[in-house]
């Protein structure tokens, strides 16, 4: 059989221009000892460039493709999900060079992209070792950059807190591919559907399987019962890397559970609908309870992020291309959200040196336009028209609705209410607290500002124009329900 | 001669359950750590029993990428172990900041 | 009872007894050297599986760079632990029952699986064929990609735990 390896290489284009740029990054830090800022510039250049690159060049075809000996299914979701992890790593990078204990690393940039390529191999990976590999690939980087600032002893410790239960929860997501292994005997995801479907494999074996590996994705998505982690390491992590956990990270966990229940478990889809709902009912809840009870800026986010996981869940539970569509914009519009979120609370927290949500007092004067961006993300967070997470919630609790799931998504509902409650009072302290230092402007370095710049122009103009994203997604929850050629 | 799928299968099982137990019960770090090898290992036997039972190669290739991982995952791990250590001389898990859940 | 049987029983018994002092003693480097005997019964199970290659592969690696890897790191925190303070968590009752239920879950779910009480087969005589594992490492139309993918993550865990583990003076 004759091998086109220059189509090959086109197809994981994304991946190679990324393995380039971790190259470019080693050798650059070598030689530029006295200026590594310009590092971060590299790589932010880098990432842009691989951005429109992927954009023009690796536009798949409508049906999904295997590829690299099944490795890999070149499928839309893949495309987009590859586009919303570089996005990611590059609004990151801009925030790490605003960071002045980050910006002069070399091994930072290094390790975010190599944790993005692992991203990018999660989204089309179609393939048990393919899978497993780049989940490992995407965590081991961040263990190191949660952990990154050796001096802080909570950094560390939440590098070791993350590593200890992405471990175990990987430990256990393998102990579940080996029963997928053992009850198919094939790796490839296609083959271990036909297989299910025709070998005799018991229901209750292949369920067993299916919830050892939930385990694993519900830890990448911090949905509750793994949530324990978030709150101490996003506490912990340094501000850019407790973002890019939340934004990125999240997604890519995603878009792994999106496919594995698609593609592996679609004769148990009664099953894992009602698992999924319950999964998303107890994260919106926990999510959203314990967040009103925080003072703790960063914590807050935890929480919320913890619920927001899931909202995103609502649009899974619902099997349906409008769902998965739904999962695919609400993410688009939660990273560029969140990463906003985590960018004002670090330019604060730098600014005053704390993250008590009562240190935001007196933003509003300190600086307007800081106090009208966190104004439109906690908007967007909570839901709240022209914004863009806005028409996320409405596209999940759409598909739920369509799909007869109408409890889930009154849950849905009462649960974005609660959470208002607690966006709006940062809003509150921002906006009606007076403090003594309000008169000292608060300043916003280059870098951050464009990355924020960039966050809220998305998120207004993903709240505005529905079209393109939303064609998009369509195009890409269709090729998950396809068998590929 | 023969000896049934299920002794492995049982036997990986327990090694499994025996993993979680001391990740679950143990409060120290590096046998948190130990114990995540177990796990490991008990995956990596059922790969190895189910490739020499279908006669495919993929067990095997799976079996070896677990490895290279652990490796990885082992080495960073006690890197900040040793990290956290230089500051604390502690490696307990409850004595860092409490997991408020 | 074969003689494979009984060679297989008395590996799993020591496994399994060797497994339970590393999650229950007291001393790390006891531990430590329970584990290595743990990894040593994984290999003997490999051997009877013919799988010679991969019981090779685990002694140098799980017992030759893993396990060595942790004794050191036994040895750089000394005096971590002091041996008087509970060592277990609070409910460890709770945990106990639960990983019970869980065992008793897997075990009864495996067994009503047809393939479970089929003889195990073992590798073809000679053992595996390592040409064909070689080439399905490098071919692009097997598993080249994860191959690659692996390489990277062992660089970026190179340099993250260099990075990490490196003493740095302050500035």
């Amino acid at each position: 059989m004759m091998i086109d390896v220059g189509r090959m290489m086109l197809e994981i284009l994304p991946e190679i221009g990324l393995l380039i740029l971790i190259g470019v990054v080693l050798v650059l830090d070598l030689f530029w000892r006295k200026s590594r800022k310009k590092l971060g510039w590299v790589s932010f250049a880098g990432l842009l460039l691989i951005f429109v690159l992927t954009l023009v060049f690796v536009q798949p075809a409508r049906l999904p493709q295997l590829t690299w000996g099944g490795m890999i299914s070149l499928d839309m979701t893949g495309y987009i999900f590859r586009m919303i992890f570089i996005a990611g790593a590059a609004l990151t990078v801009l925030y790490a060079i605003a960071n002045d204990s980050l910006a002069g690393r070399g091994e930072f940039y290094l390790l975010l992209l190599t944790s993005t390529l692992g991203m990018c191999f999660m989204a089309s990976a179609a393939d048990l070792i393919m899978l497993f590999l780049a989940i490992e690939t995407t965590t081991v980087p961040l263990f190191v950059l949660a952990g990154f600032l050796t001096r802080d002893q909570k950094s560390v410790e939440s590098g070791i807190k993350y590593l200890l239960f992405a471990a175990m929860t990987s430990a256990v997501m393998l102990y579940g591919f080996t029963w997928l292994y053992g009850f198919s005997g094939t790796t490839q995801l296609y083959q271990i559907a036909e297989r299910l479907k025709y070998g005799f494999v018991p229901q209750a074996a292949v369920v067993a399987a299916m919830m050892l590996v939930l385990v694993g994705f519900g830890f990448k998505i911090s949905a509750v019962p793994f949530h324990f982690w978030a709150p101490d390491v996003y506490d912990g992590a340094p501000y850019p890397v407790a973002g890019f956990l939340s934004t990125a990270s999240k997604a890519a966990g995603f878009a792994v559970l999106a496919r594995a229940l698609f593609v592996i478990f679609p004769l148990q889809t009664e099953t894992w609908t009602l698992i999924v709902a319950l999964l998303s009912t107890a994260s919106m809840f926990v999510g959203n309870l314990l967040a009103l009870a925080q003072k703790n800026i960063k914590r807050l986010l935890a929480y919320s992020s913890i619920a927001q996981a899931g909202y995103i869940l609502i649009g899974v539970a619902a099997d349906s291309p409008l769902g998965t569509s739904g999962v695919i914009y609400y993410l688009s519009a939660y990273l560029l959200t969140n990463l906003a979120a985590f960018g004002i609370v670090a330019l604060v927290g730098r600014a005053v040196g704390s993250d008590e949500i009562s240190a935001y007092a007196g933003l509003s004067r300190r600086s307007p336009a800081l106090a009208l961006a966190m104004l439109v993300v906690m908007l967007s967070l909570g839901g709240i028209p022209p914004f863009a997470g806005f028409i996320g919630k409405l596209l999940v609790f759409a598909a739920a609705i369509e799909r007869g799931l109408i409890w889930l998504a009154i849950l849905g509902v009462i649960n974005t209410i609660v959470a208002l409650f607690y966006y709006l009072t940062v809003l509150k302290v921002i906006y009606l607290y007076r403090s003594e230092e309000e008169d000292k402007p608060l300043a916003v370095s280059s870098a951050a500002g464009t990355a924020l710049v960039i966050c809220i122009v998305g998120i207004i103009a993903l709240g505005v124009v529905i079209a393109p994203l939303y064609g998009w997604s369509t195009d890409a929850a269709a090729t998950l329900l396809f068998l590929p050629r | 001669m023969g000896i049934p799928v299920s002794y492995y299968l049982v036997l990986s099982a327990i090694m499994f359950v025996i993993g979680i137990l001391g990740v679950l019960l143990r409060r120290n770090a590096l046998v948190t750590f130990m114990s995540l090898e177990m796990m490991f290992n008990a995956a990596n036997l059922i790969f190895v029993t189910f490739a020499a039972y279908y006669r495919v190669l993929t067990g095997q290739i799976f079996v070896f990428f677990v490895m290279t991982v652990a490796a990885a995952e082992v080495a960073v791990g006690l890197a900040l172990m040793v990290a956290i250590f230089r500051t604390k001389h502690s490696i307990d898990l409850d004595q860092m900041s409490s997991l408020k859940g | 009872m074969t003689i494979m049987q009984i060679i297989f029983l008395i590996t799993a018994s020591v496994t399994l007894f060797a497994a339970l002092m590393v999650v229950s003693t007291r001393k790390m480097m006891h531990a430590a050297m329970w584990l290595i005997l743990v990894l040593f019964g994984v290999t003997i199970t490999f051997a009877l599986l013919e799988t010679r290659f991969f019981a090779i592969v685990q002694l140098v690696i799980y017992i030759g760079a893993i396990a060595i890897l942790i004794i050191f790191a036994v040895m750089l925190t000394r005096r971590s632990m002091n041996a008087d303070v509970p060592q277990v968590n609070r409910n460890w009752w709770l945990v106990m029952v639960s990983s019970l239920a869980l065992f008793v879950g897997l075990v009864t779910v495996m067994s009503v699986w047809e393939g479970f009480f089929v003889t195990a087969r073992t590798a073809p005589p000679g053992g595996e064929n390592l040409v064909q594992l070689g080439t399905a490492l490098v071919d692009p139309n097997g598993f080249v990609l994860p191959f690659e993918v692996a390489s990277l993550v062992l660089l970026a865990a190179m340099v993250g735990a260099i990075y990490v583990a490196a003493e740095r003076k302050e500035k």
